[in-house]
């Protein structure tokens, strides 16, 4: 086992043993804390496979992190109220249950991410910044200003949806779906990484030119990376959303981008588990120094500042540096 | 007379009022290895940016193995086989020797959208690439990082990459350049070697690595090519003794 597994292995460990001693303790708060922390760690993995292992600096993932909330919260109401989400072509209604959620959830921000890497991996560099920034402001303001499903209150939904023989409104329980399924995205992190795909994608990333002219074209692969990505960002947004019973325009902003970032540096970029470590860091000093002060995140900044000038690998960087040989 | 691997046929190409390509006739015969040989700015970097595919010609046209290559792109041509060295050592710095030969196997397969299965683990990429990496002369440093290779050890790396794309045909970019003399000495004898594999066409400055191993040189010299012939010929050609090599020349 090398080194970054250990470390990983103990990342997982640290975040699913907080939860089962708050559960033993009986601090539901703390377990709800430690689903939050699985719930963006998850789309932190996901924008770490754009980011860190493509490449890719989308400042647009919230998008993809809201676009997941809003399918999840939409197809929730129309459960409640009974009317179908469309009659035209065919007639959709709307669902409670987390497993018929997830995948449309899913797969309309994978669209999403298909239309908007399409365009924006046509730039590079801050261009590509600007572009990714730039469309998810796009649909905030679609949201903003979409009064059907709330606009800029938001939309509640007052049942947690229902996963098949499980209490969800049990925060252990809730707990271990997210976990579960934020384990099952590493997973296929892992794997795929280490595939051809992988290979492909880390290639591109370090030496495009020399990519090309192993016969290698960049733009597939990373088009590939991004939809993934951004599949991963939206079942977390659809997560987050049960977890709040209420999605806002907020889910979409740049803030949000923003934050989904700082957990991959402050984990890791381009570390399997570096988003976990990093999400996990973020709750807790929300928690910790947010009821000190409502200006906890100078110390965030001040933190991040550290880490970019001093462990650019951030945390898992700083236990378990590169190896020289592999 | 063989066919030509790549035939270069009446290659235009101008920037604004720079003439870099002027009606460039060029072939590669099976077996040899053509030098491209010039002065600074003749033009021989825009001419191998258009056999590679970087950049389009205004005019004339390329055909490889007897097709026209000239709307295919640079990963296409690539896996058609023709191979380059970068003009400054090109590899991925964060790969270890064998990943980036790995790398190159996958690249030539043309399968590289596989999600599930090791790379690292597949009999069908690492026995390839361990050959590969064995015949450019790097056995034993599989495990090392790129980045922590050697000036000398880096170019032959190319070369294993170079290989593993099951080449029709070598461009190679100057590959002697930064070389200390020993190590031009030993990649004199591997591009030597190599030309069993597929024809070069070395655009070098060292003369020396060009008159020991070129079969043919072409003298390229603003944008034309005003010489093409064996190393004997090229030596007692008036013009290019005048224009390149200087009068005094051996």
């Amino acid at each position: 086992m090398t080194r970054e597994t250990l470390v990983n292995l103990v990342i997982l460990a640290a975040l699913i043993g907080t939860a089962l001693v708050a559960q033993a303790l009986g601090e539901g708060f703390v377990v709800t804390l430690a689903t939050k922390a699985a719930i963006f760690a998850l789309a932190g993995v996901g924008l770490n496979l754009a980011l860190g292992f493509g490449g890719m600096v989308s400042l647009g993932h919230a998008a993809f992190f809201g676009i997941g909330g809003y399918v999840c919260a939409i197809l929730a109401s129309h459960a409640a109220s009974g009317q179908p989400v469309a009659v035209l072509p065919f007639t959709i209604a709307g669902t409670n249950e987390m497993p018929a959620i997830w995948p449309v959830a899913m797969a309309v921000s994978g669209l999403a991410a298909g239309l908007i890497g399409a365009l924006s991996l046509r730039t590079t560099g801050v261009y590509f910044i600007m572009v990714t920034l730039a469309f998810a402001q796009m649909i905030y303001y679609f949201a903003v200003s979409w009064p059907r499903y709330g606009g800029d209150d938001g939309l509640s939904f007052y049942v947690r949806n229902s996963f098949p023989g499980l209490n969800t409104f049990d925060p252990i329980q809730y707990f271990a779906i997210c976990a579960t399924l934020l384990v099952l995205a590493l997973g296929v992190c892992a794997l795929i990484l280490r595939a051809r795909f992988g290979l492909a994608l880390e290639g591109a990333r370090q030496n495009p030119a020399r990519a090309q002219a192993l016969g290698i074209r960049p733009y597939g692969l990373r088009l590939t990376a991004f939809v993934l990505s951004g599949m991963i960002v939206g079942l977390a947004g659809a997560l987050y959303a049960d977890l709040n019973r209420f999605v806002s325009p907020a889910m979409l902003s740049w803030h949000m981008s923003g934050e989904i970032m700082v957990f991959v540096i402050l984990g890791g970029v381009g570390r399997l588990c570096g988003p976990v470590a990093g999400a996990a860091i973020y709750i807790l000093l929300e928690h910790l120094l947010g009821g000190v002060s409502d200006y906890w995140q100078v110390l965030l900044g001040l933190l991040l500042l550290g880490i970019v000038l001093f462990a650019p690998g951030g945390l898992v960087g700083l236990i378990a540096p590169r190896r020289r040989h592999v | 007379m063989s066919e030509p691997i790549l035939e270069l046929r009446d290659l235009r190409k101008r920037f604004g009022a720079l003439v870099a390509t002027d009606g460039v006739s060029l072939t590669l015969r099976p077996g040899e290895i053509h030098a491209l040989i010039g002065p600074n700015g003749a033009g021989k970097s825009t001419l191998i940016k258009q056999i590679l595919g970087e950049i389009r010609p205004d005019a004339g046209t390329i055909r490889f193995e007897g097709q026209a290559i000239d709307g295919l792109d640079v990963p296409a041509r690539a896996r058609l086989g023709l191979a380059r060295s970068f003009q400054v050592s090109s590899v991925v710095p964060g790969f270890s020797v064998l990943q980036n030969v790995v790398l190159a196997v996958a690249g030539a397969s043309g399968r590289i959208y596989q999600f599930h299965r090791p790379a690292l683990r597949d009999p069908a990429l690492v026995e390839p690439a361990v050959f590969h990496i064995r015949h450019a002369g790097l056995a034993g440093r599989e495990g090392v990082l790129a980045s922590d290779l050697s000036h000398g050890e880096r170019r032959k790396l190319e070369i294993a990459m170079a290989l593993a794309l099951r080449p029709r045909a070598f461009l190679l970019d100057e590959p002697m350049a930064g070389m200390g003399l020993e190590g031009a000495r030993q990649l004199t004898a591997i591009l030597s070697d190599l030309r069993a594999e597929a024809p070069i066409l070395l655009v070098e400055h060292d003369m020396d690595a060009v008159f020991a191993l070129a079969d043919r040189i072409s003298v390229l010299v603003y944008g034309r090519i005003i010489a093409t012939g064996t190393v004997a010929e090229i030596r007692a050609d008036p013009e290019v003794r005048r224009s390149y090599l200087g009068e005094d020349a051996p």
